[in-house]
């Protein structure tokens, strides 16, 4: 099951084990330039408020009520990064627009192996964008659908499903006891791991979903365990609709967050920046992904002019954070 | 085990760690006197108000609801909860007695998924 606490989605596989699940939130960030320099991990501003969409169905649009879920406000041109939070190991497959935001290939419930279409938690602690090329991604920016910037409209030319798409599948019972509950003790570096908040968003009404921003510095790891250590019975979906801020209000008479600051406010503020390292192995980037054209090139490339707040920045003070401290707050 | 066993045995391990969590100075924290949690402990005494236990649950990082139940109380949130409509609680607990912690669970307000 999936609860919605705290803006948070927690996930429970109670029939799988007991101590099966883990959460998710959607934190609220800067958008870093979006000019083909490499920049390191952008803060967590704290998380999206996050609403279940049977609360205000006769608000919203008919799709949405179909689809189900959740949904959470964003600016246009917002940024969102996601994070993973919990001890059991689960494999997370993320998807926008109904684009696997991994592999690039059309969403399919199922996990894929080759290539691998998922992240496993705790080992990867957050999800900034798509995965275009080894040791990079793309960050996710919110735009509205129509205009032809969001990743699925760049691959499948149509503007349909938009928002943010999750499913998730624990590790199957045996596979846990064998690893974790027969060698005691012997990694509690994980077990230990703390919850930190990073948060993703996704937007709607009209939809809105989302784009490839600037190039950032992360891996998505490869999954040490093998495909079949995943419990397929057992997953859990969650469409998490994008909705625009301003109609946010409009729907649930509540005040979406603030706009986060910019990349060149932030830095000049003298505020850290972080790199996350890790021993693990990277899986390299989508081919179809690493295609996509950002949206700073798409607004050139739409004779729009320049997008705004796109300066590039320098940053001068990057916190590094390893395993075991993955907090990842900034305060602005 | 009884209430003030467990309220011991947990004290008794925090204290192992910090001398804050001596009866004196716990009895101090949550407003009592430190005899009387002593008697608490030894179940010479029942088991104090909820204000307490909730006192007692949040020195001691321990869940309240759990507490109360030890004690043989229910929160007074939750007796309003079923004051309101008590034959309808009352039919859903003992329908539920026996069922598995993952159906009970399940009664919890989750986030539907839809056709997409």
């Amino acid at each position: 099951m999936i609860e919605l606490l705290n803006n948070q989605l927690t996930y429970r596989f109670p029939e799988v084990h007991q101590k099966a699940g883990c959460s998710i939130d959607f934190q609220r960030t800067l958008r870093i330039p979006d000019d083909n320099r490499e920049y390191p991990l952008p803060p967590g501003l704290g998380r999206f408020p996050v609403e279940h969409v049977d609360d205000f169905a006769n608000k919203l649009p008919d799709t949405w009520r179909t689809h189900g879920g959740v949904f959470i406000p964003m600016y246009q041109s917002e940024a969102l990064w996601i994070n993973f939070s919990g001890d059991y190991p689960c494999a997370i497959k993320i998807a926008a627009g109904k684009i696997n935001a991994v592999s690039g290939e059309p969403w399919s419930n199922g996990l894929s192996a080759d290539p691998q279409d998922y992240a496993v938690i705790p080992e990867q602690p957050w999800l900034d964008g798509f995965n275009v090329s080894e040791d990079f991604i793309r960050q996710f920016v919110a735009m509205p659908l129509g205009e032809g910037f969001t990743a699925e409209e760049q691959i499948t030319g149509t503007a349909e499903h938009g928002g943010l798409q999750i499913i998730v599948y624990p590790m199957k019972h045996d596979v846990y006891v064998e690893h974790f509950e027969r060698t005691v003790q012997a990694d509690m570096d994980y077990l230990d791991m703390p919850m930190f908040s990073r948060t993703v968003c996704e937007s709607a009404a009209p939809d809105m979903g989302l784009a490839p921003g600037g190039l950032m510095r992360q891996e998505i790891y490869e999954d040490e365990y093998g495909i079949d250590a995943w419990d397929q019975d057992n997953g859990f979906r969650c469409f998490v609709h994008l909705a625009n801020s301003a109609q946010y209000l409009a729907i649930t008479g509540h005040k979406p967050p603030h706009t986060p600051p910019t990349a060149n406010d932030y830095t000049s503020a003298g505020l850290p920046w972080f790199d996350y390292y890790s021993d693990a192995k990277a899986l390299s980037g989508s081919d179809t992904l690493g295609k996509l054209t950002s949206v700073a090139a798409k607004v050139i490339e739409k004779g729009k002019g320049l997008l705004p707040d796109n300066e590039p920045v320098h940053p001068k003070t990057v916190k590094i954070i390893s395993k075991g401290n993955v907090v990842r707050d900034g305060e602005f | 085990m009884t209430f003030g066993e467990y309220i011991r045995e947990h004290r008794e391990a925090l204290k192992s760690q910090d001398r804050r969590f001596s009866v004196r100075q716990v009895a101090q924290r949550i407003g009592v006197e430190p005899a009387y949690l002593s008697k608490i402990e030894r179940g010479d005494v029942a088991p104090p108000s909820e204000a307490k236990i909730r006192a007692l649950a949040e020195e001691l990082d321990e869940d309240p609801d759990v507490l109360l139940a030890m004690a043989g109380k229910v929160s007074s949130d939750l007796q309003e909860i079923i004051r309101k409509r008590p034959q309808l609680f009352a039919d859903l607990i003992r329908q539920l007695k026996s069922a598995p912690d993952h159906a009970i669970l399940r009664i919890a307000r989750d986030v539907r998924d839809g056709d997409w």
